[in-house]
């Protein structure tokens, strides 16, 4: 079990993580989810041992690995969230380097190159220059540099940021194949909360530095359990409709595009009747309208008052 | 595991056109233009003419060898192979015989004897290229330097100026000078005559140098050693680049996760650099060798200073990075292929032989590592020996140490943002 005890990390001017307490334990999935500059690279950066905290610790099986970093160095995968690569080497010479320097012996390093560039679905063309890759597959090499030597523990640094839906849909099923099969753990950040969604059974939420909700994704949903979401079609944008939502005591997190709106209410509240009145007075039409379950955007929304992505 | 390392930095430096151009392309180039272009403005006339050498005696050899063998001391006892043995060795007429019987120099130079009232007149008259001016009581007191330790005599030599002397002779007086030195030391092993004895021909030597200075070799030869040197630097600064982009894509956090020790990622560095400038001067000297027929007779000689320079331009590149990585900039490096190896080459003598200028400035070139480098080369190349390199050892050694040592002391030990 790795563990992150009261970790905080100022720089110069700011302070970019502030007393956060994590865990993960052998085969499970935990996501890191948070907007940008919430603090995420820098407490997996923390975690993995690359810079040393101002305050707090990191604990590997109970004992502080701060100041002998080698043991987690050995039992960690780290997939960062720049494109750690050689541009001019090859794939397969980019994984053979960073298996070499793994001390892999030489058999083996041979056949998980083969297993990997199969995972990572680049067995066809392990003969290019890193630099003529897409961005796509840049990112599953990025991911198949850091599984190689088979770590106990991936972490993964927003290891989709920037690619096309069919890579970004292969690697999430990769990384959910990795712990079915491998049982390997993850810890797997990113700022798309439906990616986390489908692949964590834990979750930390993170904003400004600070773990502002943790748990499975139930109970982390369950803080919003006594409220549903509405989301509300209109025919045509109209300024006095949604001045007249946001005069309502009975609605919150009114968040308006357009001529579409969402707004949260408590669970049984019968609010149709005034939505329905309030359309008649400003004479707009209601083109649909739906209530839904709350999703970890939601709760982020329902915990910061702002919109998970920007 | 430091295999990989090295392996991967010299991959990444061959598949990289600008490099190779900048390595390898640039300075051939360079040399090929300076050594023509420049060539003969160098060299003077490039002609070969017969040079012609006057030697003028103030003294009779035959009488100054009596004068000292009467000065002895008593219990010294000459025996008959000993005096055969000095009158052999006495550098005039060695010079002359060493001229007079090589057919080669026979077609170069031709030599003049002359007694000492024709001084003068020979110098205003402009007949002779060369004079070389044999002071009264050079042989007694040469041999008295050899055999007890005084004062070394010099002799004069008067350049006619109207005239470029070719590097030829030069080389030929120096040769003849080598040979004196062998002889000495043959001489003393014997142990007929006295057991301090001292080896005397550095005096001589070094007025000779006066004579011998470093534009004497051809063009084509001071280029080759001076673009090599000059462009060496640019792998210190290429090498502390890229490591600063493995920090920069954090390739090097991955290098440290895999446990390797940062020390050992800092040396990877400076071996591949090594390895890589000894590539270089390999194909830069094979260029030479075979474009210039530039000889590389001392061979050891020309390895021993290449790899100790190459440890330097390994010292420099990872000062650099140790900057780089501090800095989280690549600054350093930039700074140093932009402009320091400009000042670098400038002070070591690599556009011109910055002998002419001053004193001052020679001091600075030395103390430069491409300053020390290219003499160093120039002094091999002249046949200088060991001995004459260890001003340069000494010099590229220090620095390649100070170098390392503020390097590895600078050299972050975690990764990521420091
Ligand atoms: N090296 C650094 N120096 C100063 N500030 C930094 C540094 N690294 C990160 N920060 C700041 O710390 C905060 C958290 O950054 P980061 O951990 O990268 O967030 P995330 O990964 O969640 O986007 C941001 O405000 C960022 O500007
Ligand atoms: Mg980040």
């Amino acid at each position: 079990m790795i563990e992150v005890v009261n970790l905080s990390k100022n720089f110069k001017r700011v302070t970019a993580v502030e007393q956060v307490n994590l865990y993960i334990e052998p085969g499970e999935i935990v996501g890191l989810l948070g907007p940008n500059g919430a603090g995420k690279s820098t407490t997996i950066a923390m975690l993995s041992t690359l810079i040393s905290p101002t305050d707090g610790d990191v604990l590997l099986n109970h004992k502080s690995i701060l100041k002998n970093p080698s043991e987690l160095r050995g039992v960690l995968g780290v997939v960062p969230q720049e494109i750690a690569l050689y541009e001019d080497l090859t794939a397969k010479e980019n994984l053979q380097f960073f298996g070499s320097i793994q001390k892999m012996p030489k058999q083996l390093l041979a056949e998980r190159i083969d297993i990997v560039l199969e995972q990572i679905g680049l067995q066809d063309e392990p003969k290019k220059l890193v630099k003529h890759y897409s961005g796509g597959m840049k990112r599953r090499l990025n991911i198949g540099v850091a599984m190689l030597h088979e770590p106990k523990y991936l972490i993964m640094d927003e290891p989709t940021v920037g690619i096309d839906p069919q890579s970004r849909n292969h690697i999430l099923k990769t990384v959910k194949t990795l712990n079915e099969n491998s049982n390997m753990a993850i810890i797997y950040t990113s700022h798309y909360m439906e990616e986390v969604e489908f692949l964590c059974n834990r979750i930390y939420i993170m904003d400004k530095g600070k773990i502002i909700a943790s748990g499975t994704k139930e109970e982390i949903k369950a803080v919003l359990s006594s409220e549903n979401t509405v989301h509300v079609k209109l025919e045509f944008h109209s300024k006095s409709f949604i001045n007249d939502l946001m005069d309502q005591p009975m609605l919150s997190n009114i968040n308006a595009k357009e001529a579409e709106i969402t707004f949260t209410v408590a669970k049984g509240m019968d609010f149709l009747p005034m939505l329905l009145s309030l359309c008649e007075k400003n004479n707009v039409i209601l083109k649909s309208f739906q209530v839904e379950e709350p999703t970890l955007e939601d709760v982020f929304l329902h915990l910061t008052g702002r919109a998970l992505r920007n | 595991m430091f295999i990989a390392l090295i392996k991967k930095q010299i991959k990444l430096l061959l598949r990289s056109p600008s490099e190779i151009l900048t390595l390898f392309v640039m300075p051939i180039v360079l040399i090929l233009i300076l050594s023509y272009a420049l060539g003969p403005l160098m060299e003077g006339d490039s002609e070969m003419t017969i040079i012609e050498l006057a030697i003028i005696h103030h003294e009779d050899e035959e009488e100054q060898i009596q004068g000292f063998i009467d000065a002895l001391p008593p219990n010294v006892v000459l025996d008959q192979k000993t005096s055969g043995n000095i009158e052999n060795s006495l550098p005039v007429s060695m010079l002359v015989k060493e001229l007079e019987n090589n057919n080669e120099m026979k077609e170069l130079i031709h030599v003049t004897q002359l007694d000492a009232k024709s001084l003068a007149e020979v110098k205003k008259s402009g007949d002779y290229d060369v004079v070389l001016e044999i002071p009264s009581n050079f042989t007694k007191e040469y041999l008295d330097a050899k055999f007890f330790d005084q004062e070394k005599p010099a002799f004069n030599v008067y350049l006619n100026e109207s005239e470029q002397i070719t590097s030829t002779i030069v080389k030929e007086i120096i040769d003849y000078f080598q040979q004196q030195y062998t002889l000495q030391s043959e001489l003393s092993e014997s142990g007929v005559i006295i057991d301090h004895t001292a080896l005397s021909s550095q005096k001589i030597h070094s007025t000779i140098r006066s004579v011998d200075s470093l534009e004497e070799v051809p063009s084509s030869v001071y280029y080759t050693f001076s673009m090599t040197v000059m462009f060496m630097l640019f792998i210190a600064g290429t090498l502390a680049s890229q490591s600063f982009i493995e920090k920069n894509t954090h390739i090097f956090d991955r290098i440290l996760l895999a446990r390797i020790h940062s020390s050992t990622y800092l040396l990877s560095i400076i071996v591949s650099s090594i390895l890589f400038s000894l590539l270089q001067v390999f194909v830069l000297f094979t260029f030479s060798y075979f474009v210039f027929n530039i000889s590389f007779a001392n061979w050891e000689l020309f390895l021993l200073l290449s790899i100790l320079f190459s440890i330097v331009i390994g010292a420099i590149a990872a000062l650099l990075s140790s900057i780089n990585y501090r800095s989280n900039s690549a600054g350093a490096s930039n700074l140093f292929s932009t402009a320091i190896v400009a000042i670098l080459a400038f002070f070591g003598g690599s556009y011109f032989n910055i002998s002419s200028l001053s004193p001052f400035i020679v001091n600075v070139g030395m103390l430069t590592p491409n300053g020390a480098a290219l003499d160093g080369y120039l002094k091999i190349a002249q046949n200088g020996s060991l001995n004459d390199l260890l001003p340069n050892i000494t010099v590229l050694s220090s620095l390649a140490f100070l170098l390392m040592l503020i390097a590895f002391l600078l050299f972050p030990k975690r990764g990521g943002i420091v």
